[in-house]
């Protein structure tokens, strides 16, 4: 897989390198992890994986965990509705998720933080623009500090 | 209150003396004028101290989880927000309606002690009494006309359940509804939080959570938190250590108000209980109101045959996070 981040990235903010985890979904968004490496496309090393069996098995403990554990930004990744392997599993994400981002939001953390979206496995090209994405944003907003366990080192 | 409340004591005995049921959760008088707190009843005899009047706010739903109440028959006074919290319990299978006997009590609101202290109509009181739509606070030297509006908890003046909405036996006359027409108000507070810039939402809610003092409170007294095992006192786990530590109170509180959400029946116990005065009903109805606007309306506890909105889907639903045609519902 590919570990190089776009350079624009990497230029903004020399001293600061966020952390950002990304849950994906074993069927759909980690194959899509694997075809943007198999494809050359680059996306930042300061995303670290997690892969889930569905991305229904996220739920909002793991999320504030990350948060407080050092992560910048937290990412969730499944299947388009409707693809879901286990028939049903997004569709309780998307009900979850909503009302997570909602909940976040509304106490006062940034919105570009938590991101939530469909990666099918055939898309690689979406997988590395989201992660970009979301890791310049992320890079504009600063390392996260409000929701971070003050005894935390990394 | 006093006629309904002689009612009371007599279907009480009654149903003590029949073997109806074998014990009856009601409330009981304390020391204060205030005090009004839940008691069990097993004895005809000791009914005499059973207690109605416009204190006894406490939800005695969650009293049925109690491990005595096991394999017992028990007799319940509920009021229209307790019948909401009974009917989640029923829904989450804590309860089995069939072993309760639910008494309805028509509620047109109870009294905060904290306002009635804040107007200074605590000094000397001897007694509160009720006429038409006004509440006469009486001390020695005189009587003190006061609205019901004044006194009563914020909950209960947006209540939209003053009636039980479940009951084997209904006491007293039922209320009408139109003098509690603010149950469309609710969302004001969350809307006005809302309308805040994101840094001033969370230097808000900052200073909220920093108060807490994890006395789990507001966990112990909610209806919808029933789980016989809470993650929260697992301490192995390290979820909320022996530290005063600003990101373990956010944790515990978006964890609580999340884990209701879908089944928290705005009874508004959780912030009546809070030692700290932290507004945790912004947070569940802030929930709340995101369910009604995005998957339909639903009030918990109204009907348990029907599903909750967060252990059920539609095809079509749609969400905050996608850009697009069904993308972020637009403020």
């Amino acid at each position: 897989m590919s570990v190089i981040a776009s350079d624009a990235v990497i230029k903004k903010e020399a001293g600061f390198e966020p952390l950002i985890v990304a849950f994906c979904c074993n069927w759909c968004s980690y194959a899509g992890a694997d075809l943007a490496g198999t494809s050359r496309l680059n996306y930042p090393a300061n995303i670290k994986i997690i892969r889930v069996p569905c991305s229904c098995r996220v739920n909002a403990n793991f999320v504030l965990r990350a948060f407080q554990r050092g992560a910048d930004g937290v990412i969730i990744a499944g299947c388009h509705p409707g693809d879901c392997h286990y028939m049903t599993g997004n569709y309780y994400t998307r009900r979850r998720m909503s009302l997570l981002k909602n909940l976040l939001e509304f106490i006062g953390i940034e919105e570009a933080r938590f991101k939530i979206d469909w990666i099918s496995a055939s898309e690689g090209n979406k997988f590395a623009e989201v992660m970009n994405d979301v890791l310049a944003k992320v890079h504009q907003l600063g390392p996260n500090r409000k929701l971070r366990d003050s005894r935390w080192r990394r | 209150m006093e006629k309904i409340r002689e009612e009371i004591k007599e279907i009480v005995r009654q149903a003590l003396a029949s073997k109806e049921v074998d014990l009856i959760l009601a409330w009981e008088k304390g020391q204060l004028w205030y005090d009004s707190y839940p008691a069990f009843f097993t004895e005809e005899q000791g009914v005499d101290s059973l207690v109605w009047d416009q204190f006894c706010v406490n939800n005695l739903s969650k009293y049925l989880l109690d491990d005595g109440m096991a394999g017992q028959k028990v007799g319940i006074l509920v009021k229209g927000c307790d019948t909401l919290a009974f009917n989640q319990l029923v829904q989450d299978n804590r309860i089995i309606r069939d072993n309760v006997v639910l008494y309805g009590l028509p509620c047109s609101g109870m009294i905060d002690p904290a306002k009635v202290r804040r107007e200074g109509l605590d000094r000397g009181l001897i007694k509160i009494k009720k006429t038409g739509d006004q509440l006469i606070f009486v001390n020695k030297e005189q009587q003190i006309k006061v609205l019901p509006t004044q006194v009563y908890y914020d909950k209960c003046l947006t209540c939209h359940y003053p009636n039980p909405v479940i009951y084997d036996r209904l006491i007293g006359e039922k209320v009408a509804n139109e003098t509690l027409a603010t149950h469309a108000g609710r969302f004001s507070a969350v809307e006005e939080l809302e309308e805040l810039s994101t840094k001033d939402r969370f230097a808000y809610w900052d200073q909220q959570f920093s108060k807490c003092i994890r006395c789990l409170a507001c966990r112990n007294i909610c209806p919808a938190c029933s789980c016989e095992q809470c993650t929260f006192d697992d301490s192995e786990l390290e979820i909320l250590g022996k530290a005063k530590e600003n990101s373990e109170d956010k944790f515990f509180h978006l964890i609580r108000a999340y884990h209701v959400a879908g089944r928290c029946v705005d009874c508004g116990e959780c912030s009546r209980v809070c030692p700290q005065g932290i507004p945790l009903e912004k947070l569940n109805r802030k929930l709340i109101k995101d369910i009604n606007e995005l998957y339909g309306e639903y009030q918990a506890g109204l009907d348990p045959s029907i599903k909750g909105p967060l252990v059920t889907y539609q095809l079509e639903d749609t969400d905050t996070f996608t850009a697009g045609e069904r993308g972020r519902k637009q403020k």
